[in-house]
Protein backbone atom coordinates (compact mmCIF):
# COMPACT_ATOMS: atom_id res chain seq x y z
CA UNK A 1 0.00 0.00 0.00
CA UNK A 2 1.33 3.38 -0.96
CA UNK A 3 -1.22 6.04 -0.05
CA UNK A 4 0.95 8.82 -1.48
CA UNK A 5 1.28 7.32 -4.94
CA UNK A 6 -1.73 9.03 -6.60
CA UNK A 7 -0.31 12.47 -5.83
CA UNK A 8 3.03 11.46 -7.40
CA UNK A 9 1.38 10.23 -10.61
CA UNK A 10 -0.87 13.29 -10.82
CA UNK A 11 2.24 15.42 -10.40
CA UNK A 12 3.83 13.66 -13.36
CA UNK A 13 0.78 14.32 -15.52
CA UNK A 14 0.74 17.99 -14.55
CA UNK A 15 4.50 18.21 -15.09
CA UNK A 16 4.27 16.69 -18.55
CA UNK A 17 1.53 19.14 -19.51
CA UNK A 18 3.43 22.11 -18.09
CA UNK A 19 6.58 21.14 -20.00
CA UNK A 20 4.56 21.35 -23.21
CA UNK A 21 3.06 24.66 -22.07
CA UNK A 22 -0.44 23.21 -22.01
CA UNK A 23 -3.15 22.32 -19.56
CA UNK A 24 -3.33 18.64 -18.65
CA UNK A 25 -5.17 16.39 -21.11
CA UNK A 26 -5.56 12.69 -21.76
CA UNK A 27 -2.54 12.97 -24.10
CA UNK A 28 -0.40 13.69 -21.04
CA UNK A 29 -1.90 10.67 -19.28
CA UNK A 30 -0.94 8.45 -22.24
CA UNK A 31 2.56 9.89 -22.33
CA UNK A 32 3.06 9.39 -18.60
CA UNK A 33 1.81 5.80 -18.89
CA UNK A 34 4.95 4.99 -20.80
CA UNK A 35 7.00 6.24 -17.84
CA UNK A 36 5.86 4.86 -14.49
CA UNK A 37 3.68 2.09 -15.86
CA UNK A 38 6.58 1.12 -18.15
CA UNK A 39 4.48 0.08 -21.11
CA UNK A 40 5.36 0.34 -24.81
CA UNK A 41 2.40 2.48 -25.74
CA UNK A 42 -1.03 3.74 -24.70
CA UNK A 43 -4.29 4.99 -26.16
CA UNK A 44 -7.60 6.37 -25.02
CA UNK A 45 -10.90 5.77 -26.77
CA UNK A 46 -14.03 7.70 -25.92
CA UNK A 47 -17.52 6.24 -25.82
CA UNK A 48 -19.67 8.88 -27.41
CA UNK A 49 -23.30 9.24 -26.37
CA UNK A 50 -23.97 10.83 -29.73
CA UNK A 51 -22.00 8.54 -31.99
CA UNK A 52 -19.62 5.61 -32.25
CA UNK A 53 -16.58 5.25 -30.04
CA UNK A 54 -13.54 7.05 -31.35
CA UNK A 55 -9.80 7.10 -30.66
CA UNK A 56 -8.95 10.28 -28.81
CA UNK A 57 -5.22 9.92 -28.43
CA UNK A 58 -2.43 7.45 -29.02
CA UNK A 59 1.26 7.45 -28.24
CA UNK A 60 2.49 5.62 -31.35
CA UNK A 61 1.41 3.92 -34.60
CA UNK A 62 1.20 0.45 -33.04
CA UNK A 63 -1.07 1.75 -30.29
CA UNK A 64 -3.22 3.45 -32.90
CA UNK A 65 -3.60 0.26 -34.90
CA UNK A 66 -4.42 -1.76 -31.80
CA UNK A 67 -7.11 0.75 -30.82
CA UNK A 68 -8.58 0.92 -34.34
CA UNK A 69 -8.49 -2.84 -34.77
CA UNK A 70 -10.62 -3.36 -31.68
CA UNK A 71 -13.12 -0.69 -32.68
CA UNK A 72 -13.37 -2.18 -36.16
CA UNK A 73 -13.72 -5.79 -35.02
CA UNK A 74 -15.82 -4.98 -31.99
CA UNK A 75 -13.61 -7.49 -30.22
CA UNK A 76 -10.65 -7.33 -27.85
CA UNK A 77 -9.81 -6.44 -24.26
CA UNK A 78 -11.02 -2.85 -24.68
CA UNK A 79 -14.42 -4.01 -25.92
CA UNK A 80 -14.79 -6.42 -23.00
CA UNK A 81 -14.07 -3.62 -20.55
CA UNK A 82 -17.26 -1.88 -21.59
CA UNK A 83 -19.28 -4.95 -20.67
CA UNK A 84 -17.60 -5.78 -17.37
CA UNK A 85 -16.80 -2.26 -16.06
CA UNK A 86 -13.53 -3.74 -14.81
CA UNK A 87 -10.02 -3.93 -16.23
CA UNK A 88 -9.27 -6.69 -18.72
CA UNK A 89 -5.66 -7.74 -18.41
CA UNK A 90 -4.37 -9.88 -21.29
CA UNK A 91 -0.81 -10.58 -20.20
CA UNK A 92 -0.09 -12.87 -23.13
CA UNK A 93 -1.98 -12.41 -26.39
CA UNK A 94 -0.28 -15.54 -27.72
CA UNK A 95 -1.71 -17.88 -25.08
CA UNK A 96 -4.65 -20.20 -25.50
CA UNK A 97 -7.04 -18.16 -23.37
CA UNK A 98 -6.52 -15.01 -25.45
CA UNK A 99 -6.81 -16.89 -28.72
CA UNK A 100 -10.10 -18.40 -27.64
CA UNK A 101 -11.45 -15.20 -26.18
CA UNK A 102 -10.50 -12.88 -29.06
CA UNK A 103 -10.10 -15.08 -32.16
CA UNK A 104 -10.14 -12.10 -34.52
CA UNK A 105 -7.95 -9.78 -32.48
CA UNK A 106 -5.24 -11.80 -30.71
CA UNK A 107 -3.25 -12.94 -33.74
CA UNK A 108 -3.29 -9.64 -35.71
CA UNK A 109 -2.41 -7.75 -32.53
CA UNK A 110 0.58 -10.04 -32.08
CA UNK A 111 1.68 -9.40 -35.65
CA UNK A 112 1.46 -5.65 -34.97
CA UNK A 113 3.98 -6.17 -32.18
CA UNK A 114 1.82 -6.41 -29.05
CA UNK A 115 2.68 -9.18 -26.59
CA UNK A 116 0.25 -7.97 -23.94
CA UNK A 117 -2.72 -5.59 -23.87
CA UNK A 118 -4.19 -4.12 -20.70
CA UNK A 119 -7.53 -2.32 -20.90
CA UNK A 120 -8.98 -0.08 -18.18
CA UNK A 121 -12.47 1.37 -17.96
CA UNK A 122 -12.58 5.15 -17.64
CA UNK A 123 -15.44 5.12 -15.22
CA UNK A 124 -16.72 6.18 -11.82
CA UNK A 125 -19.47 3.78 -10.81
CA UNK A 126 -22.15 4.08 -13.49
CA UNK A 127 -20.38 7.02 -15.15
CA UNK A 128 -18.51 5.73 -18.18
CA UNK A 129 -16.48 7.86 -20.52
CA UNK A 130 -14.19 5.51 -22.41
CA UNK A 131 -11.34 3.05 -22.23
CA UNK A 132 -7.61 3.40 -21.70
CA UNK A 133 -5.49 0.76 -23.42
CA UNK A 134 -1.87 -0.07 -22.72
CA UNK A 135 0.31 -2.49 -24.62
CA UNK A 136 3.71 -4.07 -24.12
CA UNK A 137 5.92 -5.49 -26.85
CA UNK A 138 6.57 -8.63 -24.87
CA UNK A 139 4.10 -10.74 -22.91
CA UNK A 140 4.10 -10.48 -19.14
CA UNK A 141 1.89 -9.46 -16.23
CA UNK A 142 1.83 -5.99 -14.78
CA UNK A 143 3.38 -5.86 -11.32
CA UNK A 144 1.14 -4.66 -8.48
CA UNK A 145 2.91 -1.28 -8.60
CA UNK A 146 2.43 -0.99 -12.37
CA UNK A 147 -1.22 -1.97 -12.01
CA UNK A 148 -1.69 0.65 -9.29
CA UNK A 149 -0.15 3.34 -11.50
CA UNK A 150 -2.28 2.29 -14.45
CA UNK A 151 -5.43 2.54 -12.32
CA UNK A 152 -4.43 5.99 -11.08
CA UNK A 153 -3.75 7.07 -14.68
CA UNK A 154 -7.17 5.75 -15.71
CA UNK A 155 -8.78 7.79 -12.90
CA UNK A 156 -6.98 10.89 -14.13
CA UNK A 157 -8.05 10.25 -17.73
CA UNK A 158 -11.65 9.78 -16.58
CA UNK A 159 -11.73 13.15 -14.85
CA UNK A 160 -10.03 14.93 -17.75
CA UNK A 161 -12.53 13.42 -20.18
CA UNK A 162 -15.45 14.39 -17.96
CA UNK A 163 -14.14 17.96 -17.87
CA UNK A 164 -13.82 17.88 -21.65
CA UNK A 165 -17.35 16.56 -22.05
CA UNK A 166 -18.69 19.28 -19.77
CA UNK A 167 -16.95 22.05 -21.65
CA UNK A 168 -16.56 20.77 -25.18
CA UNK A 169 -19.77 18.85 -25.71
CA UNK A 170 -18.26 15.79 -27.37
CA UNK A 171 -15.02 15.31 -25.51
CA UNK A 172 -12.85 16.53 -28.36
CA UNK A 173 -11.86 19.64 -26.40
CA UNK A 174 -10.01 17.58 -23.84
CA UNK A 175 -7.70 16.29 -26.55
CA UNK A 176 -7.42 19.46 -28.53
CA UNK A 177 -6.83 22.24 -26.05
CA UNK A 178 -6.73 20.52 -22.73
CA UNK A 179 -8.72 21.68 -19.75
CA UNK A 180 -7.92 22.14 -16.11
CA UNK A 181 -8.65 19.38 -13.69
CA UNK A 182 -11.02 20.86 -11.15
CA UNK A 183 -10.07 20.29 -7.55
CA UNK A 184 -6.85 19.21 -6.00
CA UNK A 185 -5.53 16.04 -7.62
CA UNK A 186 -4.62 14.24 -4.37
CA UNK A 187 -8.11 15.01 -3.10
CA UNK A 188 -9.70 13.55 -6.19
CA UNK A 189 -7.41 10.55 -6.13
CA UNK A 190 -8.46 9.46 -2.65
CA UNK A 191 -11.65 7.54 -2.82
CA UNK A 192 -14.45 8.52 -0.43
CA UNK A 193 -17.85 6.90 -0.31
CA UNK A 194 -19.42 10.27 0.52
CA UNK A 195 -18.33 11.67 -2.85
CA UNK A 196 -20.31 8.93 -4.61
CA UNK A 197 -23.29 9.38 -2.29
CA UNK A 198 -23.29 13.15 -2.80
CA UNK A 199 -23.13 12.62 -6.58
CA UNK A 200 -26.22 10.42 -6.37
CA UNK A 201 -28.02 13.01 -4.24
CA UNK A 202 -27.23 15.75 -6.73
CA UNK A 203 -28.93 13.84 -9.56
CA UNK A 204 -32.17 14.57 -7.67
CA UNK A 205 -31.34 18.08 -6.40
CA UNK A 206 -30.28 19.24 -9.85
CA UNK A 207 -32.46 16.92 -11.99
CA UNK A 208 -29.44 15.92 -14.04
CA UNK A 209 -27.69 12.73 -15.08
CA UNK A 210 -25.00 11.21 -12.94
CA UNK A 211 -22.04 12.46 -15.01
CA UNK A 212 -23.27 16.03 -14.85
CA UNK A 213 -24.01 15.72 -11.14
CA UNK A 214 -20.40 14.65 -10.58
CA UNK A 215 -19.13 17.55 -12.70
CA UNK A 216 -21.27 20.01 -10.75
CA UNK A 217 -20.01 18.65 -7.45
CA UNK A 218 -16.41 19.06 -8.53
CA UNK A 219 -17.05 22.47 -10.06
CA UNK A 220 -18.62 23.66 -6.81
CA UNK A 221 -15.60 22.46 -4.80
CA UNK A 222 -13.24 24.11 -7.26
CA UNK A 223 -15.05 27.45 -7.36
CA UNK A 224 -15.51 27.62 -3.59
CA UNK A 225 -11.88 26.49 -3.09
CA UNK A 226 -12.85 23.65 -0.79
CA UNK A 227 -11.86 20.01 -0.66
CA UNK A 228 -14.17 17.78 -2.67
CA UNK A 229 -14.52 15.39 0.28
CA UNK A 230 -15.62 18.25 2.56
CA UNK A 231 -18.23 19.52 0.10
CA UNK A 232 -19.50 15.95 -0.37
CA UNK A 233 -19.69 15.51 3.39
CA UNK A 234 -21.77 18.68 3.72
CA UNK A 235 -24.16 17.51 1.02
CA UNK A 236 -24.54 14.04 2.58
CA UNK A 237 -24.97 15.68 6.00
CA UNK A 238 -27.65 17.90 4.41
CA UNK A 239 -25.86 21.07 5.39
CA UNK A 240 -25.50 22.09 1.75
CA UNK A 241 -27.80 21.87 -1.25
CA UNK A 242 -26.96 22.71 -4.84
CA UNK A 243 -29.57 24.27 -7.05
CA UNK A 244 -30.37 24.03 -10.71
CA UNK A 245 -29.39 27.63 -11.20
CA UNK A 246 -25.62 27.54 -10.65
CA UNK A 247 -25.76 30.97 -8.97
CA UNK A 248 -28.15 29.74 -6.32
CA UNK A 249 -25.95 27.15 -4.62
CA UNK A 250 -25.42 27.58 -0.94
CA UNK A 251 -25.70 26.34 2.57
CA UNK A 252 -29.16 26.00 3.93
CA UNK B 1 -20.35 -20.80 19.38
CA UNK B 2 -23.72 -21.78 18.01
CA UNK B 3 -23.06 -24.93 15.92
CA UNK B 4 -26.40 -24.71 14.11
CA UNK B 5 -25.76 -21.10 13.16
CA UNK B 6 -22.27 -22.07 11.99
CA UNK B 7 -23.44 -24.79 9.63
CA UNK B 8 -26.38 -22.69 8.53
CA UNK B 9 -23.97 -19.85 7.66
CA UNK B 10 -21.79 -21.97 5.42
CA UNK B 11 -24.82 -23.51 3.73
CA UNK B 12 -26.28 -20.05 3.10
CA UNK B 13 -22.97 -18.73 1.74
CA UNK B 14 -22.57 -21.73 -0.54
CA UNK B 15 -26.16 -21.32 -1.74
CA UNK B 16 -25.47 -17.71 -2.65
CA UNK B 17 -22.45 -18.57 -4.76
CA UNK B 18 -24.43 -19.51 -7.82
CA UNK B 19 -23.52 -18.32 -11.29
CA UNK B 20 -23.41 -14.56 -11.73
CA UNK B 21 -24.07 -13.70 -8.10
CA UNK B 22 -23.58 -10.17 -6.82
CA UNK B 23 -20.28 -9.87 -5.00
CA UNK B 24 -21.27 -6.90 -2.84
CA UNK B 25 -24.50 -8.58 -1.79
CA UNK B 26 -22.52 -11.74 -1.02
CA UNK B 27 -19.93 -9.89 1.07
CA UNK B 28 -22.69 -8.03 2.86
CA UNK B 29 -24.27 -11.34 3.83
CA UNK B 30 -20.89 -12.69 4.87
CA UNK B 31 -20.19 -9.73 7.17
CA UNK B 32 -23.68 -9.92 8.62
CA UNK B 33 -23.28 -13.64 9.39
CA UNK B 34 -19.74 -13.13 10.71
CA UNK B 35 -20.83 -10.57 13.25
CA UNK B 36 -23.67 -12.76 14.51
CA UNK B 37 -21.61 -15.93 14.60
CA UNK B 38 -18.58 -14.44 16.30
CA UNK B 39 -20.54 -12.24 18.70
CA UNK B 40 -19.13 -9.04 17.24
CA UNK B 41 -21.13 -5.81 17.11
CA UNK B 42 -20.11 -5.25 13.49
CA UNK B 43 -18.02 -6.74 10.72
CA UNK B 44 -16.61 -5.36 7.50
CA UNK B 45 -14.64 -6.49 4.48
CA UNK B 46 -11.93 -4.11 3.39
CA UNK B 47 -10.02 -4.60 0.13
CA UNK B 48 -6.53 -3.48 -0.84
CA UNK B 49 -6.86 -1.25 -3.88
CA UNK B 50 -3.57 -1.29 -5.84
CA UNK B 51 -3.96 2.50 -6.11
CA UNK B 52 -2.68 2.52 -2.54
CA UNK B 53 -5.86 2.67 -0.50
CA UNK B 54 -8.01 0.51 1.73
CA UNK B 55 -11.56 0.40 0.41
CA UNK B 56 -14.58 -0.96 2.23
CA UNK B 57 -16.50 -3.46 0.12
CA UNK B 58 -19.21 -4.41 2.61
CA UNK B 59 -20.23 -4.04 6.23
CA UNK B 60 -22.76 -5.73 8.47
CA UNK B 61 -24.32 -2.59 9.86
CA UNK B 62 -23.96 1.13 10.44
CA UNK B 63 -22.14 1.51 7.18
CA UNK B 64 -21.39 5.18 7.61
CA UNK B 65 -19.55 4.68 10.88
CA UNK B 66 -17.58 1.74 9.58
CA UNK B 67 -16.61 3.48 6.35
CA UNK B 68 -15.04 6.21 8.46
CA UNK B 69 -13.20 3.66 10.57
CA UNK B 70 -11.76 2.00 7.48
CA UNK B 71 -10.85 5.31 5.90
CA UNK B 72 -9.01 6.25 9.09
CA UNK B 73 -6.88 3.15 8.56
CA UNK B 74 -5.26 4.41 5.40
CA UNK B 75 -2.61 5.81 7.72
CA UNK B 76 -2.55 3.30 10.55
CA UNK B 77 -4.60 0.54 12.12
CA UNK B 78 -5.05 -3.19 12.54
CA UNK B 79 -6.43 -3.73 9.00
CA UNK B 80 -3.45 -2.00 7.45
CA UNK B 81 -1.06 -4.07 9.55
CA UNK B 82 -2.99 -7.22 8.69
CA UNK B 83 -2.64 -6.43 4.98
CA UNK B 84 1.05 -5.68 5.32
CA UNK B 85 1.93 -8.77 7.32
CA UNK B 86 -0.66 -11.25 6.07
CA UNK B 87 -1.28 -12.22 9.70
CA UNK B 88 -4.36 -11.72 11.82
CA UNK B 89 -4.10 -8.66 14.05
CA UNK B 90 -5.95 -8.07 17.30
CA UNK B 91 -6.36 -4.69 18.92
CA UNK B 92 -8.02 -4.63 22.30
CA UNK B 93 -8.61 -2.11 25.10
CA UNK B 94 -8.78 0.64 22.49
CA UNK B 95 -9.92 3.19 25.06
CA UNK B 96 -6.87 2.53 27.22
CA UNK B 97 -3.58 4.45 27.33
CA UNK B 98 -0.49 3.81 25.18
CA UNK B 99 -2.15 2.87 21.91
CA UNK B 100 -0.19 1.38 19.02
CA UNK B 101 -2.46 3.25 16.58
CA UNK B 102 -3.55 6.36 18.52
CA UNK B 103 -5.68 7.96 15.79
CA UNK B 104 -7.40 4.71 14.86
CA UNK B 105 -7.99 3.90 18.54
CA UNK B 106 -9.63 7.28 19.07
CA UNK B 107 -11.89 6.81 16.04
CA UNK B 108 -12.82 3.27 17.13
CA UNK B 109 -13.52 4.36 20.68
CA UNK B 110 -15.80 7.17 19.60
CA UNK B 111 -17.65 4.68 17.37
CA UNK B 112 -18.17 2.53 20.49
CA UNK B 113 -15.67 -0.26 19.81
CA UNK B 114 -13.15 -1.59 22.33
CA UNK B 115 -11.77 -4.51 20.33
CA UNK B 116 -10.97 -5.08 16.67
CA UNK B 117 -9.84 -8.32 15.03
CA UNK B 118 -8.53 -8.17 11.47
CA UNK B 119 -8.25 -11.47 9.58
CA UNK B 120 -6.33 -11.64 6.30
CA UNK B 121 -7.94 -12.55 2.98
CA UNK B 122 -5.12 -14.45 1.31
CA UNK B 123 -4.67 -16.00 -2.08
CA UNK B 124 -1.35 -17.79 -2.54
CA UNK B 125 1.31 -15.23 -1.56
CA UNK B 126 -0.98 -12.23 -1.93
CA UNK B 127 -3.08 -10.51 0.73
CA UNK B 128 -6.05 -8.94 -1.00
CA UNK B 129 -8.03 -7.65 1.95
CA UNK B 130 -9.19 -8.28 5.47
CA UNK B 131 -12.30 -9.35 7.32
CA UNK B 132 -12.60 -7.05 10.29
CA UNK B 133 -14.64 -7.75 13.41
CA UNK B 134 -15.54 -5.01 15.85
CA UNK B 135 -16.90 -5.43 19.35
CA UNK B 136 -17.81 -3.15 22.18
CA UNK B 137 -15.99 -5.00 24.96
CA UNK B 138 -12.33 -5.70 25.52
CA UNK B 139 -12.36 -9.45 24.88
CA UNK B 140 -10.56 -10.56 21.73
CA UNK B 141 -11.76 -13.60 19.75
CA UNK B 142 -10.84 -16.99 21.20
CA UNK B 143 -8.92 -19.68 19.31
CA UNK B 144 -12.01 -21.39 17.94
CA UNK B 145 -13.62 -18.13 16.92
CA UNK B 146 -10.43 -17.07 15.17
CA UNK B 147 -10.42 -20.29 13.16
CA UNK B 148 -14.03 -19.81 12.11
CA UNK B 149 -13.32 -16.14 11.36
CA UNK B 150 -10.40 -17.12 9.16
CA UNK B 151 -12.58 -19.64 7.34
CA UNK B 152 -15.09 -16.86 6.68
CA UNK B 153 -12.29 -14.59 5.42
CA UNK B 154 -11.22 -17.40 3.07
CA UNK B 155 -14.79 -17.74 1.79
CA UNK B 156 -14.80 -13.99 1.10
CA UNK B 157 -11.67 -14.48 -1.04
CA UNK B 158 -13.27 -17.36 -2.92
CA UNK B 159 -16.33 -15.19 -3.47
CA UNK B 160 -14.20 -12.50 -5.07
CA UNK B 161 -12.74 -15.00 -7.50
CA UNK B 162 -16.20 -16.32 -8.31
CA UNK B 163 -16.22 -19.13 -10.82
CA UNK B 164 -13.56 -17.56 -13.00
CA UNK B 165 -10.35 -19.14 -14.15
CA UNK B 166 -8.10 -18.81 -11.11
CA UNK B 167 -5.01 -20.00 -12.98
CA UNK B 168 -4.69 -16.55 -14.52
CA UNK B 169 -2.96 -14.25 -12.07
CA UNK B 170 -4.87 -11.37 -13.66
CA UNK B 171 -8.30 -12.69 -12.70
CA UNK B 172 -8.11 -11.59 -9.11
CA UNK B 173 -7.02 -8.05 -10.00
CA UNK B 174 -9.90 -7.78 -12.48
CA UNK B 175 -12.46 -9.10 -10.01
CA UNK B 176 -11.20 -6.84 -7.24
CA UNK B 177 -11.71 -3.77 -9.42
CA UNK B 178 -15.13 -5.01 -10.53
CA UNK B 179 -16.12 -5.33 -6.86
CA UNK B 180 -14.80 -1.86 -6.04
CA UNK B 181 -16.67 -0.36 -8.97
CA UNK B 182 -19.88 -2.14 -7.90
CA UNK B 183 -19.46 -0.57 -4.50
CA UNK B 184 -19.25 2.89 -6.13
CA UNK B 185 -22.40 2.17 -8.17
CA UNK B 186 -24.21 1.22 -4.96
CA UNK B 187 -23.02 4.36 -3.15
CA UNK B 188 -24.24 6.52 -6.05
CA UNK B 189 -27.63 4.78 -5.97
CA UNK B 190 -27.85 5.14 -2.18
CA UNK B 191 -27.36 8.88 -2.58
CA UNK B 192 -30.09 9.14 -5.19
CA UNK B 193 -32.57 7.09 -3.13
CA UNK B 194 -31.70 8.92 0.09
CA UNK B 195 -32.33 12.28 -1.53
CA UNK B 196 -35.48 11.25 -3.32
CA UNK B 197 -37.12 9.71 -0.24
CA UNK B 198 -35.48 11.77 2.50
CA UNK B 199 -33.76 8.75 4.04
CA UNK B 200 -30.35 8.31 5.60
CA UNK B 201 -27.74 6.25 3.75
CA UNK B 202 -28.31 3.09 5.81
CA UNK B 203 -32.04 3.23 5.16
CA UNK B 204 -31.38 3.82 1.47
CA UNK B 205 -29.12 0.77 1.37
CA UNK B 206 -31.70 -1.40 3.11
CA UNK B 207 -34.33 -0.26 0.62
CA UNK B 208 -32.03 -1.07 -2.29
CA UNK B 209 -31.24 -4.48 -0.88
CA UNK B 210 -34.83 -5.27 -0.06
CA UNK B 211 -35.89 -4.37 -3.59
CA UNK B 212 -33.12 -6.55 -5.00
CA UNK B 213 -34.38 -9.46 -2.86
CA UNK B 214 -38.05 -8.91 -3.63
CA UNK B 215 -37.49 -8.74 -7.36
CA UNK B 216 -34.75 -11.36 -7.47
CA UNK B 217 -32.32 -9.04 -9.23
CA UNK B 218 -28.64 -8.50 -8.54
CA UNK B 219 -28.01 -5.65 -6.11
CA UNK B 220 -25.66 -3.84 -8.50
CA UNK B 221 -28.15 -4.16 -11.36
CA UNK B 222 -30.89 -2.59 -9.25
CA UNK B 223 -28.48 0.20 -8.29
CA UNK B 224 -27.57 0.83 -11.94
CA UNK B 225 -31.22 0.92 -12.89
CA UNK B 226 -32.03 3.40 -10.12
CA UNK B 227 -29.40 5.80 -11.45
CA UNK B 228 -29.76 5.29 -15.17
CA UNK B 229 -33.50 5.52 -15.48
CA UNK B 230 -34.91 8.95 -14.68
CA UNK B 231 -38.23 7.45 -13.71
CA UNK B 232 -36.85 4.49 -11.76
CA UNK B 233 -38.45 4.37 -8.41
CA UNK B 234 -39.82 1.91 -5.99
CA UNK B 235 -41.98 2.69 -3.00
CA UNK B 236 -39.88 3.42 0.08
CA UNK B 237 -40.29 0.73 2.70
CA UNK B 238 -37.46 1.38 5.12
CA UNK B 239 -37.31 -0.97 8.05
CA UNK B 240 -36.09 0.95 10.99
Amino acid sequence: MNAGRPAVVWGQIAGHAAAAGQRASVADVCAVAMGPAQVSGAWVTVSGDRGPDFVMCVTDPVGEQLAELQLTLGEGPCCDVLASAAPVLAADLGDEDSGRRWPGFAAPAGRLGAGAVFAFPLSVGVIRTGVMGLYCNSPGSLSVAQLGDALILADAATLLLLDGLQHGGDGQAAAAGGLPVSGQPPDLAVHRAEIDQATGMLTVQLSVGIAEAFARLRAYAYVSDRRLADVASDIVGRRLRLHRDPGGDGAR
Amino acid sequence: MDADLLSDTFVALADTMVADFDIIDFLHMLTDRSSRLLSASAAGVVLADPRGQLRMAAASSDEAGLIELFQAQNDEGPCLDCLRTGQSVTATDLAGPAQRWPRFAAAATSAGFGTVNALPMRLRDQVIGALSLFSAGNTPLGQEELRVGQALADVATIGLLQERNVRRAETLAEQLQAALNSRVVIEQAKGRIAERHALDMDQAFRLLRQHSRNTNQRLTDVARYVIDSPTADFPPQPRR
